[in-house]
């Protein structure tokens, strides 16, 4: 099987693989427990909590570990309940740990407002000012979205928000290891990002928190993470991920262009072998290495299926509506008509993809384009 | 690749044992879920426990399993009909309407369009080809038979389909899905409308179809009680109408004779054998014919629904929808919006929906 599906999950790095393996052996303390057993696995969070700081530019008091990039936004969206100010600006590609959050939450009375994009996927900033209310408490806009790349502005959204005195969360989930993320120059209030989208392992989020008052846990018990988020810590996932960012963010360069190499090589040769195909975004709006792609006359679960059988791994929208052949709500927020939305993959390509790798998935495609 | 078979798995026994059947005979398979009913929506619907069982049986038999959403057409196709035919006081018969609509068409086309050859179920019945003409037998486990739910097929729907386990024994199944580990071995059969499941049947309804009180009156007119609405009663229904038995001179159950929609009453008669309950004569409209031409034949045997034993009947008239059908014996609660499917000994010859029943025709 050759995996082109980086942007729904990744395979763990070795490095972090063998850390994780010896943590889980050697390490069983609790952190919270005060003799040595539990001193080591307190440092071994500890270790990771400076990593995933200097990854994203912040500070260690900054970072909450929780169990995913999903449970990051929760923790976020859900304080609002406890806010004054009970509406909120998002975009209208939002992946459904946003959207799907807030439209739970219109039930107890906190309202939102959907931004649009233009046909790049990226948001109408002229629309952010008109849709400040005077309960505007928080303004969420991903940092670049999960099924087309497009990475959104939100230095500039934190700039409008700051004359406002709005705090801005963004869902960089996608991001680590694609594109520098520092939340001191983006300036951000909350940043959720999650460990196997980086080549750390599942199950272990985080949240960056600039001002630790802001937030409220949404875990009760225990006082782990500050009282802010409560629950045993899982310590070898969260070494694991503390690693994985520290590799991703040192190796930043050095994989973005790799990633670009193969993306730029893939759009070529794909060109060649069927010239009618439509690219949502264009190279240089989006994150390296992931390509949404239409094949204008086919539909993307049939392609995709295809593709599976001759061992080729690669997803329809995004990963979490598998099966799914309803249109995109992305592509169709870009105004993308219905029939390009259907017939459309999104390719993403990995650190541990090759050249040859990238023949291999053109000649499948072209099997299953001929049939 | 070039002999891939599609077979729907729907979590239960049938389906997984089918799909061995089928690996064993040399066919390249792969699996389909699909998905027709918002999973959401847990208070009724079983489908994520049933993905699970249908993942853990092509785990051990290596085969792919991918999901197909067929919520939208099965709502539309499907279950808005159910609605109309219930709310119009009849009793529908959706499981019919979902293997023509769904399982043989737009679950057969999407496989198709996947590159397999033809698709498998795990329906108790059997395909035959004979003088150029496929026919639908009724399944070897007379228990289990379920040609009465295929009758809609056609000849092109026919010869892209396979019933692997179509002539096997429930039991035979169960302990072959046994031997195979699968855990849906012992998995209760799903019985009654594939998206109520053992749930209220009541109850489902009245989520879609508000109350609308109405008088329940005996046969010869007295009021005896009050109805929440005639979609959720049908014909010869005895429980549930919320009038003891121990009521009236027999000291026998009531059952339901008739639905009077203009006056929103339900009329009840006293006893099993009450005369309002036996009709000679019905009539049909959607008459469907698996051959593609009415039978030659006149005297036929017909169920008039799933759980009952075939009647002798004649067709006395044949005006290509709507027929009209004679019994030798009168028929118990022969029920509007049901099917009437026929047969041939164990040839399945075709169906269609029940109209009107009649005691007599002029």
């Amino acid at each position: 099987m050759l995996y082109f599906d980086h942007s729904a999950t990744t395979p763990l790095r070795s490095e972090v693989k063998e850390l994780m393996k010896s943590i889980n052996e050697n390490n069983y303390g609790n952190p919270s427990s005060i003799y040595s057993l539990g001193q080591k696995a307190r440092i071994i969070i500890e270790t990771s909590r400076k990593q995933v700081a200097d990854a994203i530019g912040a500070s260690s008091d900054q970072i909450l570990f929780t169990s995913s990039g999903t449970e990051s936004n929760n923790q976020v969206l859900w304080a609002l309940i406890f806010s004054i100010k009970k509406h909120v600006i998002t975009s209208s590609i939002e992946h459904p740990a946003v959207i799907k959050v807030l439209k739970n939450l219109v039930t107890i009375g906190i309202s939102h407002t959907l931004l649009p994009v233009n046909n790049s996927g990226i948001v109408d900033m002229s629309m952010l000012v008109p849709a400040l209310k005077k309960d505007t408490g928080l303004i969420s806009i991903m940092q670049a979205n999960n099924e087309v790349g497009s990475i959104q502005p939100i230095k500039e959204t934190v700039k409008i928000a700051r004359e406002y005195n709005i705090p801005v969360h963004t869902d960089a989930v996608q991001c680590l290891g694609k594109i520098p993320i520092n939340t001191s120059y983006l300036g951000v209030d909350f940043l959720s990002l999650s460990a196997h989208k980086f080549y750390g392992p599942k199950g272990v989020g985080v949240l960056f928190v600039k001002d630790k008052k802001k937030i409220r846990s949404l875990m009760i018990g225990g006082g782990q993470e500050s009282g802010l988020r409560a629950g045993t810590e899982n310590v070898a996932g969260i070494a694991g991920l503390g690693l994985a960012a520290k590799l991703a963010t040192d190796n930043l360069s050095s994989h973005t262009k790799h990633l670009k190499q193969l993306e730029t090589i893939f759009r070529e040769k794909l060109i060649k072998i069927s010239p009618d195909v439509v690219f949502h975004v264009k190279q240089q709006n989006c994150l390296p290495g992931l390509v949404s792609v239409a094949f204008p006359g086919r539909r993307s679960d049939i392609l995709m299926a295809r593709l599976d059988r001759c061992g080729l791994a690669v997803s329809s929208g995004s990963a979490c509506s598998v099966g799914n052949v309803k249109p995109s709500v992305v592509l169709n927020a870009m105004n993308v008509d219905d029939s390009l939305n259907r017939a459309t993959l999104r390719i993403s390509f990995g650190v541990g993809n090759t050249r040859d790798d990238i023949e291999l998935l053109v000649s499948g495609l072209k099997k299953v384009l001929k049939s | 690749m070039d002999e891939t078979i599609i077979i729907g798995m729907s979590g239960g026994v049938d389906s997984a044992v089918a799909a061995a059947e089928l690996i064993d005979k040399g066919y390249t398979v792969e699996g389909i879920f699909m998905k027709n009913w918002d999973e959401s929506d847990s208070e009724f619907c079983t489908a994520t426990e049933d993905h699970r069982d249908a993942l853990q049986v092509c785990d051990i038999l290596r085969i792919p399993l991918r999901t197909i959403d067929l919520s939208d057409e099965y709502w539309k196709k499907v279950f808005e009909l159910f609605l109309d035919e219930c709310r119009s006081g009849r009793t529908p018969n959706p499981d019919i309407l979902c293997n023509k609509e769904i399982k043989f068409c737009a679950f057969l086309n999407h496989a198709l369009e996947l590159g397999a050859v033809s698709i498998a179920t795990g329906h108790y019945a059997h395909i035959d080809k004979t003088n150029g003409l496929f026919q639908l037998y009724r399944g070897a486990d007379p228990g289990k038979d379920q040609s009465y739910f295929l009758c809609t097929l056609n000849q092109d729907q026919l010869s892209k389909s396979i019933f692997p386990i179509g002539n096997w024994k429930k039991a035979k199944v169960r302990k072959k899905a046994y031997e195979l580990g699968f855990n849906n071995h012992d998995k209760k059969d799903s019985t009654g409308i594939c998206f109520i499941g053992e749930r209220n049947y009541q109850q489902f309804l009245k989520r879609f179809l508000p109350i609308q009180s109405g008088q329940i009156i005996t046969d010869e007119g007295k009021i005896i009680g009050e109805h929440d609405g005639l979609m959720y009663y049908t014909y010869g229904q005895r429980q549930g109408l919320g009038i003891g038995g121990g009521y009236g001179k027999k000291n026998a159950p009531w059952y339901v004779t008739d639905k009077d929609i203009d006056q929103n009453t339900l009329i009840v008669g006293q006893g099993h054998d009450h005369p309002e309950l036996y009709h000679r004569f019905l009539t049909t409209s959607q008459a469907h014919w698996i051959s593609g031409s009415e039978p030659i034949k006149e005297v036929l045997t017909a169920k008039i629904r799933y759980r009952t034993k075939d009647a002798i009947c004649r067709l006395i008239e044949k005006n290509k929808n709507s027929l009209i059908v004679e019994f030798n014996e009168p028929q118990f609660a022969i029920t509007p919006g049901q099917s009437i499917v026929f047969y041939d000994k164990e040839i399945c010859l075709g169906g269609a929906v029940i109209e009107t029943r009649t005691h007599s025709i002029n």
